[in-house]
């Protein structure tokens, strides 16, 4: 796994919401035990700090819990997990809005293009 | 914690070759010492170890003036050309009390070297292998690389740089200086900017990241080209 760094944004920020979505997408389970520390940095191939950090922030977001001694798991709270789904949709959001918004083009027709988008998208998917 | 305080060397008619450098390296961190060519990098790793004489300055590990705890990993192999990769690992296990064959070992295999290959025929690259893995094997709390990704290939770099991203970087306090720093930006704690034998920036490089938004090349050309 190879993970692309923007370098003008904070390293830990990227790897947290690459984490966050593996949890959305449930790629990583609820309850079931997540990758160690170590084994997290020399996949991403980041710092040993910056993964601790990731975990660290999860931690206090409680999408992940960590008892001594055995693995960190993913959150049993399905609640929590709803919430970190809506708060990745809104930052995309946000970010689509800053981009559109910059160009002036009226949302019908944004609303227009981005269904036909989204469409070709899915099919593509569906197709592969 | 390493530390370095007032550090000051001359050459000759040439002075303040170092003026006044002090920094401290943390354990646990990866502090990367930035400069262009001739802003004596190397001179600060050698004065620490004690291999060039300063005019003034100390440097000290946790309060001590101790130079046992720290392993230096010169930017040329050291070890005789004659010598296989695997005498060279013996010669030094014989010759460091600390010495950790385990970590020694699984390096080689990490990096592919070949016991029987003979120092003198390594590539670059393999050369710079070498002496890291005798660094690392060393086991001493802290590691000075002295540019270990200067003038080698993309791939041998991020082998290179693989080990910052292990959990052989666990309990290390390590300070690297490179002006080579694409391949392991995104691993570097700490920057320290030299210039003319000052040290003219200490960034902290995610603070940089978060709250600017400048990534440490960035920071490189704002030191260097205004």
């Amino acid at each position: 796994m190879l993970l692309h760094f923007d370098q003008r944004s904070p390293i830990y920020l990227q790897v947290l919401h690459w984490f966050k979505k593996r949890i959305v997408i449930g790629e990583f389970k609820r309850g079931e035990s997540i990758p160690s520390r170590r084994a997290l940095a020399s996949e991403l191939k980041i710092h040993p700090n910056t993964a601790q950090k990731v975990y660290k922030e999860l931690e206090e977001q409680r999408l992940i819990t960590t008892d001594r001694n055995v693995p960190s798991k993913v959150t049993m709270d399905q609640s929590i997990i709803d919430r970190a789904r809506i708060e990745l949709l809104e930052n995309a959001v946000k970010q689509f809005v800053e981009s559109i918004y910059a160009i002036q083009i009226p949302l019908e027709e944004v609303i227009i293009n981005f269904e036909k988008e989204y469409n070709i998208r899915k099919r593509s998917e569906l197709d592969a | 914690m390493l530390e370095v305080r007032g550090l000051r060397k001359s050459y000759g008619r040439k002075k303040n070759v170092l003026n006044d450098v002090s920094f401290t390296v943390p354990l646990n961190q990866l502090t990367c010492l930035i400069g262009l060519n001739g802003e004596g990098k190397s001179t600060i790793l050698k004065a620490i170890m004690g291999l060039v004489p300063v005019d003034a300055g100390t440097i000290k590990v946790d309060g001590k003036t101790i130079h046992d705890s720290i392993a230096f990993v010169p930017d040329l192999s050291t070890m005789p050309g004659y010598m296989s990769v695997g005498e060279a690992i013996a010669y030094m296990r014989d010759y460091y009390p600390d010495w950790n064959q385990q970590v020694a070992e699984e390096l080689m295999g990490f990096f592919k070297l070949m016991a029987t290959d003979r120092i003198a025929n390594l590539s670059k690259g393999n050369k710079a292998k070498v002496n890291l893995l005798i660094g690392f094997a060393m086991n001493r709390p802290y590691l000075l690389l002295d540019e270990p990704l200067a003038g080698i290939d993309l791939f041998t770099k991020e082998q290179i740089a693989w080990i910052f991203s292990s959990h052989y970087m666990e309990g290390k306090g390590i300070l690297m200086t490179t002006h080579e720093i694409a391949e392991v930006e995104h691993l570097i704690d700490r920057v320290i900017f030299l210039q003319n034998g000052t040290i003219i920036q200490e960034d902290d490089s995610e603070e940089m990241r978060e709250l600017y938004g400048k990534s440490v090349q960035d920071r490189m050309r704002e030191v260097y080209q205004t």
